[in-house]
């Protein structure tokens, strides 16, 4: 069933976009990321304008985080005081983010920065969090005993060195508060780059450097993705006209629904298994990527319409 | 006919095909020695896009009076293009070089009795852009020719590809001796605006006669109304998609809790 769509004027098949919202809020119920990066890059593939996806993608991860969200605070699983922090440097890093975009565009190379963003980070993340993972796994398991000497430990010296300690009852943890922030408006940048809610980064980040309890890592992530999604599908309604909300409102629907399966199974799981699952798919989509950087484009040419 | 030739040559000078459009309108009034010797109609001069839209096909009918050959050109609202050319650094495919066509024509569809080439010169089908080898693509960039050339090419090969630029000739079917018809396509990824269908009759290199009707593709329905909705009133219509998708999340998350369980 076929039905027309307004703003990227054209049809799409209804199923399959109900199908792509349901397995984006899937992922983001479960994993606490927004699903961003997977739905973009889906409806660009299925002929969706570029910049309508990315545009209507913002829309649709409000809807999957929100849903998910609510499950989560339910249980108090969301440290609204860091939360809040990551909303604020997040919306300066996306100021940041929307200016070097309209640069990179204008000299054309934008394409090829975002593959490579995504191709470092993810590589990088993922690599390091399924090393962690395994090894956490295999000790429970076995009983082995690793040699723990963190490699981010002259980062994790400076973070101590930092003024405006704060202490965060929820997650237990004293931190200066600008850690959270430059954390966000690195983030912020890198979202508004690859157009993508940055759930990916914005969990490894928690886990890492913030050192926060991984029971409230997915609510909180959730929650500060709500609030830069809906900033951001703002910002790209007023300026740039591209989201579509017939497009908008099958995912909506279809990934509020998938990020409460998501949730459920994901409470239901060993945080270090799921830990060790979304570096698995992250690892995935980083070679894929890789791939795309090396191999011959199907078309040599790229042929954009423009306003 | 040798009106129409000078009005030619002049309009080549002012390079503007309007003009000789109206001059040859002109001629064909002001002499007025026979009838015009071709009359057709469509079946609609509306497309209205709906949110259930797969394509239109509109028939064009007519009756030739004359001998000659018939083209029908269509022609969609002119926009502009960028093309990209992939290249390859160390073994990584990046955006190249890029060059960028002002006012061509989104649609561009051709149908004609002859094979242009033998009775028609390159010089009346460069004039009027008639086939797809013959359309004006006028770029700012400064790339050579050659590239310009090849970027011209892959952009009319990638339009075609998507059905937007379509050659047929051969394909007017003549019901007997002067009745004549003609489907036009529209594929479901048409734009919207105005597009123009235009019927030449020419005959020893000139046009005996031109007739020219707009087709007016809108969209029509609730499809209409949020696309104006979203560019009139911006502001609202991005708060409405956040607070629908808030709300939506909200909703769904509530039946699960009653339905469903924790």
């Amino acid at each position: 069933m076929q039905i027309y769509l307004p703003i990227a004027e054209m049809p799409v098949n209804i199923f399959l976009i109900l199908f792509l919202g349901l397995a984006t809020g899937f992922l983001a119920g479960m994993f606490g990321i927004g699903g961003g990066f997977l739905a973009t890059p889906f409806l660009i593939f299925i002929g969706i304008p570029s910049s309508v996806a990315v545009a209507t993608s913002t829309n649709q991860i409000i809807s999957a985080s929100i849903s998910g969200l609510l499950v989560h605070l339910r249980k108090g699983a969301v440290d609204i005081r860091i939360g809040g922090l990551l909303i604020f440097g997040g919306f300066i890093g996306s100021l940041f983010g929307v200016i070097i975009f309209r640069m990179l565009e204008n000299i054309g190379q934008i394409d090829i920065s975002i593959a490579l963003i995504y191709v470092i980070f993810l590589g990088a993340i993922g690599i390091a969090m399924a090393s962690d993972s395994f090894k956490i796994i295999l000790e429970k398991k076995y009983n082995i005993s690793w040699n723990k000497k963190s490699k981010l430990l002259w980062l994790i010296n400076k973070i101590e060195k930092l003024p405006c300690k704060s202490y965060f009852p929820k997650s237990e943890i004293t931190i200066s508060i600008f850690v959270p922030i430059f954390i966000s408006i690195g983030i912020g940048i890198l979202v508004s780059l690859i157009g993508i809610g940055g759930g990916f980064l914005m969990i490894p980040a928690m886990l890492y450097i913030l050192k926060m309890p991984s029971s409230l890592v997915v609510g909180t992530s959730l929650f500060q993705i709500v609030f830069i999604a809906s900033n951001a599908t703002l910002l790209q309604a007023i300026t740039n006209h591209n989201v579509d909300i017939i497009l908008s409102s099958l995912m909506i629907f279809s990934s509020a629904i998938g990020a409460q399966f998501g949730t459920r199974v994901g409470y239901k799981m060993d945080a270090d298994i799921m830990r060790s699952f979304l570096a698995i798919l992250l690892i995935l989509i980083c070679t894929k990527m890789l791939f795309s950087l090396f191999s011959e484009p199907q078309d040599l040419y790229k042929v954009e319409v423009l306003k | 006919m040798r009106i129409i030739a000078l009005l030619k040559t002049i309009s080549i000078l002012i390079n503007s095909r309007i003009l000789i459009l109206i001059g040859l309108l002109f001629f064909v009034c002001k002499t007025n020695c026979y009838a015009n010797p071709i009359i057709s109609g469509i079946s609609s001069n509306e497309i209205n896009i709906d949110t259930q839209f797969k394509g239109s096909r509109i028939l064009l009918f007519g009756a030739k009076r004359d001998a000659g050959d018939i083209i029908i050109v269509v022609r969609g609202p002119k926009k502009s293009f960028l093309i990209t050319k992939k290249e390859k650094i160390f073994g990584v495919w990046h955006n190249g070089e890029r060059i960028r066509f002002e006012d061509s024509y989104s649609f561009y569809s051709l149908f004609s009795t002859s094979t242009n080439a033998n009775t028609i010169s390159d010089n009346l089908l460069y004039d009027f852009e008639i086939g797809k080898n013959f359309l004006k693509f006028n770029s700012f960039d400064k790339s050579s020719k050659k590239t310009k050339n090849d970027f011209k090419l892959q952009l009319i090969d990638q339009l075609e590809k998507k059905d937007l630029y379509l050659d047929k000739s051969y394909e007017i079917n003549f019901l007997d001796e002067t009745l004549f018809k003609v489907f036009l396509d529209f594929p479901k990824n048409i734009i919207r605006g105005t597009y123009l269908i235009e019927i030449y009759l020419i005959k020893d290199d000139n046009i005996l006669s031109f007739q020219s009707i707009p087709i007016y593709v809108n969209q029509v329905g609730i499809s209409a109304k949020i696309s104006d909705f979203a560019k009139d009133q911006d502001f609202l219509y991005g708060l409405g998609a956040v607070i629908l998708a808030l709300l939506v999340g909200w909703i769904i998350n509530y039946l699960f809790i009653k339905f469903i369980g924790k």
